[in-house]
């Protein structure tokens, strides 16, 4: 995986501002539609990057203030084209769909009470609901996959974790800044190998190289 | 009337104090309205336009930029929301020093399964929304099956989804 990854050929800053900005005109819906759009072209069409990736790149998104997709596009960005491929993605997201932010501004005052607008927007918006099922669902597979390898033990742990702090933010109403750092510490409970030690050699890690090599 | 430096500022400081797309809103309500320069409606109308343009659901702070400052204020709006993400480099810096650590994997391992249960909780927040009877849902489960299916293209989707709600709703 890791060599087909790294023998991909890299986007020029052109085409990341064509790619990026095509993800940015697209995604109509918000952030699901947007999250949505750039798992499938990074991953899926042009496979620069894999999914693991694309959850660690997001875990850290998660640290900085603002918008975290523009986090995300910088990250991505830069992987891709070093500062000049950070520059060309964020003009890509953002200028045109800011300029047509702009331009629906104006002209929102005159259609926002039209029944047409409202009868669409009720189509749209359960469809972006199931969009971000599949977001939920790309999230997932590498972190659930990897446990379902480990044992029944780590599968039930992971499942748990997703469940509870799904739980924390809906019907306890808890703040995700409250429940992003508390699942972390569970999980560095629970998945930390407290007592082997951190040899290089161990077998374990032998299995996983050998796995990387085989994917 | 407004004075362009500080009206940047106010926005870029709630953007730096804030983590997603909405949660800078309260600082530039309160900001904003002590110096009468926006208006309730302003930020009701700027939430609206962000639900239905293109992008990320943070840029509703561009329509905002734009109602209460003109095209200026749109530009200093989408400049104040563009830098503090950047710091993310700074984070990812951080994060190769300390990926070696023996706690490092557990720990990322528990905030992607966060990320995990905070995506799931967005849909359910989508689908509690008023208007969204049992039609909704069954337009949610069927988007949900044809976009994991990867075999249709994402604004026929859309497009379908809004003709839907069209037929059913108008």
């Amino acid at each position: 995986m890791q060599q087909t990854v790294s023998s991909r050929p890299t986007p020029g800053a052109r085409k990341l501002f064509q790619i990026w900005s095509s993800i940015g005109l697209q995604s109509f819906g918000g952030g699901a539609s947007t999250t949505f759009l750039i798992q499938r072209t990074f991953i899926d069409r042009y496979g620069w990057m894999t999914m693991e990736d694309f959850n660690q790149y997001w875990n850290l998104c998660l640290f900085a203030p603002g918008i975290n997709l523009i986090a995300l596009t910088v990250l991505i960005g830069r992987r891709l084209g070093g500062v000049t491929g950070i520059i060309a993605s964020l003009v890509g997201l953002l200028l045109p769909s800011a300029t047509i932010t702009c331009l629906m501004a104006a002209g929102f005052v005159q259609i926002q009470h039209l029944p047409v607008v409202h009868a669409i927007l009720r189509g749209v918006i359960p469809a972006t609901a199931g969009i971000m099922g599949v977001v939920a669902f790309n999230f997932a597979r590498p972190v659930i996959q990897r446990a379902y390898k480990e044992g029944k033990a780590q599968t039930f742990l992971s499942l748990a974790l997703i469940l509870l702090s799904a739980l924390a933010l809906i019907y306890f109403n808890l703040p995700v800044v409250v429940v992003l750092p508390c699942t972390a510490l569970l999980g560095m409970l629970l998945f930390t190998p407290w007592r082997s030690r951190p040899t290089p050699s161990t077998p374990p890690s032998a299995r996983e190289q050998e796995e990387i090599a085989h994917d | 009337m407004i004075d362009p430096l500080l009206y940047f500022l106010l926005f870029f400081k709630a953007t730096l104090f804030s983590s997603g797309g909405f949660s800078n809103l309260p600082s530039l309500h309160q900001d904003l309205l002590a110096r009468r320069w926006a208006t309730d409606t302003d930020f009701s109308e700027s939430v609206a336009i962000g639900q239905i343009s293109p992008g990320p659901n943070g840029l509703w702070v561009i329509s905002l930029g734009y109602l209460t400052y003109g095209y200026l204020g749109a530009l200093l709006a989408l400049v104040a929301i563009t830098l503090p993400p950047l710091i993310v480099l700074l984070v990812s810096a951080l994060y190769r020093q300390i990926e070696r650590q023996r706690w490092v994997p557990g720990f990322m391992r528990g905030i992607s399964l966060a990320v995990v249960g905070i995506s799931l909780t967005v849909c359910w927040t989508i689908l509690h929304q008023p208007g969204i009877d049992w039609l909704g849902w069954l337009i949610a489960i069927a988007a949900f099956a044809v976009a994991l299916s990867k075999r249709v293209n994402f604004l026929l989707l859309l497009s379908i989804a809004g003709l839907m709600g069209y037929l059913l709703y108008r």
